[in-house]
């Protein structure tokens, strides 16, 4: 008895454009779907932005009635005006944006606003709060104002509040999106209890491939249409497919499907780095084809000569500490390299020219009252011109007052800010200009477009400069070049884009003052797998056609790991590592007491490592953790 | 200036007055506003004696309380003068086309009372509700109204939903001030149009983050079941006790005190 279930279900809109003339276009952003979920399942939904998955997931909930086909939830037709309270009730639904979606000022008011609706009698809609809130983890807080929980917390009040409905079936719409990776662990693990104690079916629409590796099954969606169904082994194996539809796999996944193709006996569709490391390390004979395997290490050895020969030096340094013995020794580590080195010789072409400093920093919010918090706590540090710098830090730990210190957004309580040698906060610095010199990109840009088309917001900055206007429309379109943005765009109101286009021109808009350091606050944030990576790589092309500095904040350790040369690792308002990536994920136990984690590829390099496979555990990305496997697995066969 | 209106602002205490059903609390305070128009002359000291003894009971410090006056000193001043100086009457004291009359004395000092009272009696209410209690007790109150079509809920609803949202709306205005002046922006310099100017990159992303939130949060609220005020339950229904009749006994007995002192005694 399937609890929903679609037939040739579409859903057309028509756009108006605003050009006069144009006849308006019919959109189809659901078509001909058909789709059938059990009771009791764990349903995932991938797609990438604008796929149609948000629109398919409306239709559950009976938000949006099909305009072809149609949708039964427990044998209720949507379209029926009757069943349509008792179809909201069946299906809860869980959107994106955390703060949006609560209603009430206390915690257990929110709960209790669904119950409230439905007409249930007092004493148990307490019941239900009281009940609901325990089984999401949620009890302690009961009497908090929503505005003081984290942003996992307050996903999981709103998902409280669906449970007090006594819902049959959740869906859940990127409820992590916005989310650091702790709230979203927290999220998830709320999801799957309920789904696993209450036996509620979950249809979970996300863009984390690592939080669908068990659901019962994936449906895959691209323009509208339901394009892969299957369970995750199925729906993974298909590397290039989902690649193809602006997707990932898990990381392990990656990783094994690399080495397949290097010559590697794996079987396709590897989830766990369990199953990697069982497969790896418990078979006789783990390469299939030893020529091939030649091949792809010799490949990496002449890319890797091409460029320099730095890597392997570090590799010896990092082989003599044991993973285990790392744990405690923090930054006093005796094997380590000096920290503050950066990974490639960058720098050194510059000089190391110093542009950005900051010596004894402290910040304390609202000082000399009750609320009193110290943001951050003597910090010290240096950004060379040129540097790729990650910081990455949980939320609360700072690193958002920390970038605005770089531009004087922020006096800081104590301590100075230098920028080329110069205080920032003495008599008479011209703090404007300087702002001109180092750009900031706060956490979603694309909030602040507000002019009527794109072009005229990417000058915004270069027109407070004071340039001509010629000089104004230069630097727009250079920046919206370097961004990606194609022509046909640049008349069209910011307000018409996609949330990738518009995220890249808020970014062009700060590219545009031509800044010497440009910092970036998470700006991968809420963004599809493909988009995500579009918007790194455009960073370090950036990095290295302008010679710019870029400044990254993060809070996904892998991309941080990909991209960067030096991290800068903050907790509870202090630096605690300063480093390469490989210096400062070697210290991965350490990160994890701070909220932090190593990327995915250190875990399975240490899993690997325990097995008894000789892997050089430091690796943290895909290239370095595929040489390092099959390196190790030469040294094994040999 | 907009820090210094105490209304609107709770200080959370455990009283007497805290626990008060905020129905009583709306009636007192209506009771207690009529009741500083009844009184004309020494009555005022009926008034003075019954908000200073709500005032120690509801365990508030007094500076909060005066807090609120601030924001109506200039009014209190201009109207004081315009009665003193332009009342008509027997005059005490006169300079050029100056004078002062005893009558307008009476009334500047009458309506100071009042408008002082008044202020510091509508912040002892709100001092002591929380926000959402007052949306509750202003729905309860307002049935009546609905009989001439006011849509009493939804009225109730959008004020505790625009309590929620204030300090996420606050907190998202000064991102983008910060925001717009990473990108050279300049909020403070300048003459009133370029001032004005200025705020477009400021109130634009602002509004469409206003209409964003509002639309999501309906969403939100359709999808559970949120359909106006028919056949809504409540989890913290508005329940009377003991100490809640006791008051409006006491608000009676005061009500009465008032119009006995005007009507018999022309106090």
């Amino acid at each position: 008895m399937s609890i929903i279930h679609a037939e040739k279900l579409g859903y057309d809109y028509v756009q108006y454009d605003e050009d006069e003339g144009k006849e308006p276009e019919i959109v189809h952003a659901v078509r001909d779907v058909d789709l059938k979920v059990e009771r009791g399942q764990f349903i995932a939904i991938l797609g990438h932005n604008g796929s149609g998955k948000s629109t398919l997931a409306k239709h559950i909930n009976a938000l949006l009635v099909p305009t072809e086909g149609t949708i039964y939830i427990d044998h209720m037709d949507t379209r029926d005006d009757d069943s349509l309270w008792k179809i909201r009730q069946e299906a809860g639904m869980v959107f994106q944006n955390p703060d949006n979606q609560i209603v009430a000022s206390v915690v257990e008011e929110d709960v209790g606003f669904g119950p409230e609706n439905l007409g249930v009698p007092t004493d148990e809609i307490w019941r239900r709060v009281d009940d609901s809130l325990a089984k999401t983890g949620m009890i302690a807080y009961r009497k908090h104002s929503p505005n003081k929980l984290s942003g996992g917390q307050k996903q999981r009040v709103a998902i409280a509040g669906v449970m007090a409905m006594k819902p049959k079936c959740i869906v859940l719409d990127e409820p992590t999106a916005m989310l650091d990776p702790n709230g979203r662990k927290e999220v998830i693990k709320a999801v799957r209890d309920l789904n696993q104690s209450e036996h509620v079916t979950v249809i979970l629409i996300t863009h984390y491939m690592e939080e669908v590796t068990d659901a019962d099954r994936i449906f895959v969606m691209d323009a509208g249409e339901l394009v892969m169904e299957g369970t995750p082994v199925e729906i993974f194996s298909q590397v290039e497919k989902l690649r193809k539809l602006r997707l990932d796999v898990p990381q392990v996944t990656e990783l094994a499907y690399e080495l397949k193709n290097s010559g590697v006996d794996l079987p396709d569709g590897i989830l766990t780095t369990d199953e990697l490391v069982h497969n790896l390390c418990e078979k006789e004979h783990p390469i299939a084809d030893s020529r091939k395997l030649e091949d792809s290490l010799q490949e990496d050895t002449a890319k890797e000569s091409e460029n320099q020969a730095q890597p392997q030096q570090e590799d010896k340094t990092a082989e003599s500490g044991e993973p285990g013995t790392m744990a405690l020794e923090g930054k006093t580590a005796g094997n380590e390299e000096p920290l503050n080195m950066p990974r490639e010789g960058k720098t050194a072409e510059t000089g190391g020219q110093e542009s950005l400093r900051l010596e004894h920093v402290s910040y304390v919010y609202s000082t000399g009252t009750a609320y009193e918090i110290t943001a951050l706590k003597d910090v010290s540090l240096e950004i060379p011109k040129g540097q790729f710098v990650g910081i990455i830090g949980h939320t609360g730990s700072g690193k958002s007052t920390l970038v605005q210190h770089f531009n004087g957004l922020i006096r800081p309580t104590s301590g100075h800010v230098y920028f080329n040698g110069r205080d920032i906060w003495e008599e008479g610095y011209p703090l404007r200009e300087l702002r001109f010199h180092v750009g900031l990109v706060f956490q979603y840009p694309e909030y602040q477009l507000f002019e009527t088309d794109v072009i005229k917001d990417v000058c915004f900055g270069p027109k407070n400069q004071g340039l001509s206007e010629e000089e104004q429309m230069e630097r727009a379109r250079e920046a919206l070049r370097q961004v990606g943005i194609p022509e046909g765009l640049y008349e069209k109101s910011p307000f018409e884009l996609s949330g990738g286009q518009k995220r890249r021109v808020a970014i062009a808009g700060v590219l545009a003052m031509n800044p010497d350091i440009l910092v970036l606050d998470e700006p991968t944030a809420g963004l599809d797998p493909r988009g995500r990576e579009e918007i790194l790589s455009e960073l370090d092309q950036l990095q290295k056609e302008r010679g710019i500095t870029v400044i990254l904040v993060s809070h996904s350790m892998e991309d941080v790991a990909q991209h960067v040369d030096r991290i800068i690792a903050m907790n509870k308002g202090e630096v605690a590592f300063d480093g390469t990536p490989r210096q400062v994920f070697s210290h991965y136990k350490e990160l994890e007491t701070m909220g932090l984690a190593a990327p995915q590829m250190t875990y399975i390099m240490h899993a690997l490592r325990e097995h008894g496979l000789h892997v050089d555990v430091n690796a943290s990305t895909l290239d370095e953790a595929r040489r390092a496997v099959l390196q190790a697995l030469k040294e094994k066969t040999a | 200036m907009l820090r210094d209106i105490t209304i609107g602002q709770y200080y959370p205490a455990d009283s007497v007055l805290h626990r008060l059903d905020p129905r009583v609390k709306l009636i007192g305070t209506i009771v207690y506003i009529i009741s500083l128009f009844v009184f004309h002359t020494w009555g005022y000291i009926l008034g003075t004696v019954f908000l200073v003894s709500i005032i120690l009971l509801s365990r508030v410090p007094f500076t909060f309380m005066v807090r609120g006056l601030k924001a109506i000193v200039i009014l209190l001043i201009i109207t004081m003068a315009l009665n003193i100086f332009l009342t008509p009457g027997t005059y005490l004291f006169q300079w050029k086309f100056f004078h002062i009359s005893r009558e307008g004395v009476v009334i500047a000092v009458r309506m100071a009372i009042r408008l002082i009272y008044l202020i510091i009696g509508c912040s002892v209410m709100t001092l002591t509700t929380t926000p959402n209690k007052l949306t509750d007790g202003l729905e309860a109150l307002g049935q009546p109204l609905k009989a001439v079509h006011v849509p009493v809920h939804e009225i109730a609803m959008m004020m505790s939903i625009a309590l929620r949202f204030i300090p996420i709306l606050l907190e998202e205005t000064d991102k983008i001030m910060k925001a717009q002046t990473a990108r050279g922006a300049d909020f403070e310099s300048g003459g009133m149009v370029q001032k004005v100017k200025a705020m477009v990159p400021l109130l634009v992303p602002l509004f469409v983050s206003a209409f964003r939130r509002a639309g999501d949060l309906a969403m939100a609220m359709e999808a559970r079941c949120y359909h106006g005020g028919e056949g809504r339950t409540q989890m913290k229904p508005l329940r009377y006790e003991s100490r809640d009749f006791i008051a409006y006994g006491v608000l009676a007995g005061y009500l009465a005190a008032a119009i006995i002192l005007r009507a018999v005694f022309h106090w």
